[in-house]
């Protein structure tokens, strides 16, 4: 075996392992699976029935923080799908010949096809709306099933009881453990990436190339499938089920609770959570019954103060149980530069933006603006404040819709298109404020939009050659807060070239910069053809830093392009002058 | 044997076996200290929205309990009743009742509160085949052939008022609007009245379900004032009491009879109404003034310990303990099997009267009675050998 | 007639909505502090009043302006030690009060169950109807309604045209901006939250004369609470005003023609068919 084999092969093991999180994962994995195995052989029968109820709840603390915790989306609603996968197992078991765990998979699937159809339309909201909107589902759904006779209206249905508790138990640590697993997807995939930008920050996720409807449905049809499952094996193990436990309100609070306490949006926060808080409960219960409501919520609101990452946030202070970047190698590659982009023959301009008009209300952003860039072309905007440069960049991305005019890349009409779209296809922009994934490392920002952008089938290697070119390389393992202002920048950077772009929007890049900054972005642009990039727009207000490198300058004034041509021109343009210094007196 | 030979016999040679006797005694005396209690278990809602009833059935149960003690126990052994809380919830009643059979190996059990509970632990009860005697549960659909360990000893909810539509059909009322709150045992009731009044030939003229919380039931009153029934019988709980009997008086709708489940019962309910509550009929399953057997001590007891009186479910409570302690002294054994044979078979005088079930565990002995609010006070109209007083109608709200 | 009344009884039930959103408005509307425990202020002045009524026999509506005094330090005290150690969490506060509130929700909850019973509790005061022309007025619901809406217009009128008003709400939307003018931001949210907990608890009061209260119903006021804010739009009074009237109306017309269970759902359906085919309605409103 020759040297570079063992390398290699060392460094597949190591990043296996770096995969898979470090030691005090595998300390938490070993101890649960343990007594995964355990109880069976050991527990008592009441020991047994414990340990299931434990297991529903991890369950079903992982399927909340699928939406909620990963994705971002505060859900109140586990309780419906808890309810509808009961209630279809109980009418298939004791109504059909489908046995048990068809029954209960089957509610499962109910669970998912429901989330998929009501996803779309629930997820348009944000926060405690969205929240609202799925409790006010769950009441439905038992006024629905008190009076529907079929189901046993308000008497509940009587199942034919369970084979074994073992059974029962084997069922629920078989879901807990799928359950676990898309978890763990969710943290070392690229849907999982896309889905925390998502909670993060989703106008620049999108604009990155995030699909986010399509990911939050997902998402959100995850989430539901577990939920299902457990009521599903409950219905089955109790033999029977009414509405008021079908869909009792008390699921999704202790849900959140364990989920909280755990440590939301982790992989190892649900289990913990969900473990040690049910069996606190259990022997407060015994000891302590009467003040357990508000021990409870004393819990609740000593984590949120106190420890708001809850168990894993505090073991990730001691170096514990730290969630290891996405995607990420156990060492930064060398990478390669990207083989240029495939473009459309002829010279079809690369944007053509025709009789733009954009209205907020009664408020005219931009009116009948129209611009043209051409192959290797470096065009400049300008304006005084409020002129409509960044509401021009909105449109153009898809951020805005534009009332009137079309837009055109590469030949294509882009007008309706969603902003991810437009970004896979080669459309990226910078924003004025950057804005980064803040909870995100420096890799993982990066990767992000490798992944949806022309070099996305060798994402891993692309992301490692930007890192390089943009002089992050050093801190690729950083967390993204943790950046100087500076270095901020260069990752709005990094992100933009990750897309493999043909059209770069630089909007107000050079903000704030020293002048041995705006050197180095205006080398960055020079270089951008080599990249790959076929044009650049700017929006700028350091006239000077731009008015040599650009091609044309364009300048806006109060939403009308006023003067349009080289730069010296354009410059010494009475009309501008008078935009930006107003009449002489 | 001379006298003297005998006295001194009797000095000597008995003295060996006054020894050993009162040896024997003594031992005895410590195997019966020593001898394990008897352990009655169940699970009681001391917390949750079911606690205000729960706690009186528990009563019922610790002063039974008591009061077999004091008088010696059940097959020369105390009885100890190990009791949690299980919050209301069917789950947790679950998990409990799991560890009162298998961890604290519980003797004999007892029923939660409430129908919604005692379903949940239903199967549990039938699975390790525990006979066990259910205080709080009226639902009858619990008690089929399926579920043969579960006892009833309350009667049905679907006796719940079952005096008052043929008593309005004789005094020629024609009309009735029926409310029903969606609740397992509210639900019943509704059904067996409906059914009922059809087959007294009443026509009913308005009929709806609903659910709590309702804040407000102008809506029903107002439809029921436009449909002028003759007798309006809502199956409700509290609140809903509460709520529809105000509402009747805000749209200004005074049916001749008004007859409402369990609500007017408690005692807020008068408090709450004042002179809306005069002339409201109820239902109930023992009465203070019932001359059932042990009565009397029953209530003195009651009073006694714990300040106040006794209501039906504490009645209920304690007549299950009755029954229970009948037939474990009966059958002088702690079998299961033995006890549910003999509990299947026999009559039980209790203080809430007569326990008798059927061959499904279903209560037969047991009957709802009619109460009514009369000047401010409960009184018992129903059945005419016990009543206090004869119902009192029209109802004005005043 | 009949439609008359019902609209009436609409009207009157609207009015007690009115009252139950208006407070949670300004705490959630204006200031994006998710408070679950909302529903849980309100029993718990409910549960409070019918403790002090029974023992003292005053009238509730004396009980009116020191269950308002009371809760509002209750709730100054919150906002001060649980809420606004949250506000440096910066867009992840809206998340984290919904958390705290939510706990703090269970521990009103169990106090109240500890100190009054999980029983239902009602106060017999006002329970008749005045009849006007053959139609009855609740009489209840109508002093909860003159609450309400001079509270609403109490509330609209600080907020637009009073400095202080204009102080939170310029907090609200940028307490960066805020803090430049020389506002003193975190006392302003201090006194709104004082103040919504406040109405909250007079709510509260009124709320056990027009039906009884347990502490297990905290949740359900809390719900229909955010549903109708939701429905008039957040932070503006006029607007959730007008929801709740509607809802009010709407509701009693179901409940009379569908019944029972078409009444208790219709508050969630409405407010799905309004998210199904609105969703931009639930942005929050500048005032």
């Amino acid at each position: 075996m020759s040297v570079r084999a063992g390398l290699m092969g060392q460094t597949r093991m190591a990043r296996i392992w770096s995969r898979l999180g470090g030691a005090s994962d595998m300390a938490v994995a070993a101890a649960a699976l343990a007594a995964l195995l355990l109880v069976p052989l050991t527990a008592t029968a009441y020991g047994l029935q414990l340990a299931t109820d434990i297991l529903a709840a991890v369950a079903l603390a992982y399927g909340w923080n699928l939406i909620s915790g990963f994705t971002g989306y505060l859900s109140f609603g586990q309780v419906s799908f808890y309810g509808l996968g009961a209630y279809a197992t109980a009418l298939l078991v004791s109504r059909t010949l489908v046995p048990w765990y068809g029954a209960v998979l089957l509610g499962g699937l109910l669970g998912a096809a429901v989330a998929l159809l009501l996803g779309p339309i629930m997820l348009r909201l944000r926060g405690i709306l969205f929240a609202l909107g799925m409790l006010g589902l769950a009441r439905i759904l038992g006024v629905i099933f008190n009076n529907w006779n079929f189901a046993g209206a308000s008497l509940g249905l009587s199942l034919p009881a369970a084979l074994t508790p073992l059974a029962v138990y084997g069922g629920m640590a078989l879901v807990a453990a799928a359950a676990f697993a898309c978890n763990a997807f969710f943290v070392h995939s690229g849907f999982g990436l896309d889905a925390m930008s998502l909670n993060e920050d989703e106008a620049a996720a999108v604009a990155f190339g995030v699909p986010a409807t399509r990911v939050k449905v997902i998402a959100f049809a995850l989430s539901a499938i577990f939920p299902a499952l457990v009521g599903g094996l409950v219905a089955w193990n109790r033999s029977y089920i009414d509405p008021t436990s079908a869909f009792k309100p008390s699921l999704d609070l202790e849900t959140v609770v364990f989920v909280l306490f755990g440590g939301i949006g982790t992989l190892w926060g649900p289990l913990l959570g969900a473990a040690v808080l049910m069996m606190i409960g259990e022997e407060l219960l015994v000891y302590l019954p009467n003040f357990e409501l508000a021990l409870f919520g004393g819990v609740v609101i000593l984590t949120v103060l106190v420890l708001p990452g809850g168990l894993v946030g505090l073991a990730n202070r001691f170096g514990w149980l730290r969630r290891p970047p996405v995607l990420a190698p156990a060492a930064l590659p060398e990478g390669a530069p990207p083989a240029p982009r495939a473009m459309p023959a002829g010279d079809v301009p690369v944007l053509e933006v025709r009789d733009l008009t954009v209205r907020f209300g009664g408020l005219l952003a931009l009116s009948n603006v129209s611009l043209t860039l051409r192959r290797g072309e470096i065009v400049s905007i300008i304006g005084a404040n409020g002129a409509g440069k960044t509401t021009l960049f909105n449109a153009i991305t898809g951020f805005i819709m534009p009332s009137a005019g079309r837009i055109f890349y590469l030949g294509r009409n882009v007008t309706r298109l969603p902003t991810f779209r437009r970004a896979r296809l080669g459309m990226a922009r910078s924003f004025q404020i950057p804005r980064l994934m803040r909870s995100l490392t420096v890799w993982e920002n990066v990767v992000l939009a490798s992944r949806h952008g022309g070099q996305a089938h060798r994402a891993v290697a692309h992301t490692a050659w930007v890192l390089r070119i943009t002089g992050l390389a050093a801190l690729w393992r950083e967390p993204a807060s943790r950046l100087s202002p500076g270095h901020q920048r260069q990752l709005e950077l990094a992100r933009v070239l990750a897309l493999h772009p043909a059209l770069v929007l630089l909007d107000e890049v050079m903000a704030g910069m020293t002048q041995e900054e705006r050197e180095g972005v205006r080398s960055v642009i020079r270089h951008l053809p080599e990249f790959g990039v076929a044009a650049v727009a700017c929006v700028e207000h350091v006239i000077a830093a731009v008015a040599d490198l650009s091609d044309r300058m364009v300048v806006l004034d109060f939403g009308h392009e006023i003067a349009a041509g080289p730069p010296h021109s354009v410059l010494r343009d009475p009309a501008v002058v008078r935009a930006y210094l107003g009449e002489p007196l | 044997m001379a006298p003297r030979r005998r006295s001194i016999f009797l000095r000597t040679r008995r003295a060996p076996g006054l020894v050993l006797a009162g040896a024997a005694l003594i031992l005895g005396m410590n195997a019966a200290r020593a001898a394990p209690p008897i352990v009655v278990g169940t699970t009681i809602s001391e917390t949750g929205p079911l606690a205000a009833d729960a706690l009186f059935q528990l009563r019922g149960e610790q002063l039974a309990i008591a009061k077999a003690n004091a008088a010696g126990g059940w097959l020369g052994r105390r009885i100890v009743l190990k009791y949690y809380d299980d919050k209301s919830s069917p789950g947790t009643a679950v998990r409990l009742y799991q560890r009162l059979i298998t961890e604290d190996k519980a003797d004999l059990l007892l029923g939660p509160y409430s129908s919604l509970v005692t379903v949940a632990i239903a199967p549990l009860i039938n699975k390790y085949k525990m006979a066990t005697l259910e205080p709080g549960a009226s639902v009858p659909t619990i008690y089929v052939p399926g579920n043969k360990w579960n006892i009833q000893t309350v009667a049905s909810s679907t006796t719940y008022l079952h005096q008052l539509l043929p008593l309005a059909r004789k005094d020629g009322a024609k009309t009735v609007a029926l409310l029903g709150l969606q609740s397992a045992f509210t639900l019943a009731c509704d059904q067996a009245r409906t059914a009922q009044a059809k087959s007294l030939g009443l026509k009913i003229v308005y009929s709806t379900t609903y659910a709590l919380p309702q804040p407000d039931f102008s809506s029903i009153a107002l439809a029921i004032k436009n449909a002028r029934p003759d007798v309006v019988l809502a199956c409700t709980y509290y609140p809903d009491a509460v709520g529809i009997t105000r509402a009747l008086h805000e749209q200004g709708y005074a049916p001749r009879y008004l007859g409402e489940t369990v609500g007017p019962v408690e005692p807020a309910f008068i408090a709450a109404l004042g002179p809306l509550a005069n002339r409201i009929l109820s239902n109930t399953s023992w009465w203070p003034n019932f001359k059932t057997p042990g009565n009397r001590t029953f209530i003195a007891d009651y009073r006694k310990k714990f300040a106040g009186m006794p209501d039906y479910h504490a009645a209920a409570g304690y007549s299950a303990v009755e029954v229970l302690g009948a037939a474990v002294k009966a059958t002088h054994s702690l079998d299961q099997g033995t006890l549910r044979k003999w509990l299947l078979e026999h009559t039980v005088q209790t203080v809430q009267g007569p326990y008798k079930v059927d061959a499904n565990g279903r209560a037969v002995g047991a009957t709802q009675d009619m109460v009514q609010i009369q000047n401010g006070v409960l009184k018992l109209v129903s059945p005419p050998a016990l009543a206090q007083a004869k119902v009192l109608v029209p109802y004005t709200g005043s | 007639m009949l439609a008359l009344q019902l609209v009436i009884n609409g009207i009157l039930l609207g009015g007690l909505y009115v009252l139950l959103a208006q407070s949670l408005n300004l705490i959630f509307g204006v200031m994006g502090v998710v408070n679950l425990a909302h529903g849980s202020f309100i029993v718990v002045a409910g549960l409070f009043t019918y403790w002090f009524t029974i023992r003292s026999g005053v009238s509730p509506l004396v009980v009116l302006p020191m269950a308002f005094v009371a809760m509002g330090a209750v709730g100054a005290m919150v906002q001060r030690f649980l809420i606004e150690p949250l506000m440096r969490f910066g867009n992840r506060a809206e998340l984290l009060s919904l958390m705290v509130t939510f706990g703090l929700s269970y521990v009103l909850v169990d106090l109240a169950l500890q100190l009054w019973g999980s029983d239902f509790v009602s106060v017999p005061y006002l329970q008749s109807s005045w009849t006007i022309a053959g139609l009855a007025f609740n009489q209840a619901l109508v002093i909860a309604g003159i609450f309400a809406a001079a509270i609403s217009a109490a509330l609209y009128a600080w907020l637009n045209f009073t400095l202080s008003g204009k102080a939170l709400l310029a907090a609200s939307q940028s307490p960066v901006g805020a803090i430049c003018c020389g506002i003193d931001v975190g006392r302003v949210r201090l006194v709104a939250f004082a103040l919504g907990v406040g109405l909250a608890a007079a709510a509260g009061v009124l709320v056990i004369i027009v039906t009884p209260l347990a502490p297990e119903t905290a949740d359900d006021f809390t719900l229909l609470a955010f549903v109708i804010i939701a429905l008039g739009g957040l932070g503006n009074y006029l607007g959730v005003a007008a929801a709740a009237l509607v809802l009010g109306l709407v509701q009693s017309a179901a409940g009379y023609f569908l019944g029972g269970n078409a009444e208790y759902v219709f508050p969630y359906v409405l407010l799905l068919g309004v998210m199904v085919v609105q969703p931009q309605r639930f942005r929050r409103a500048a005032a």
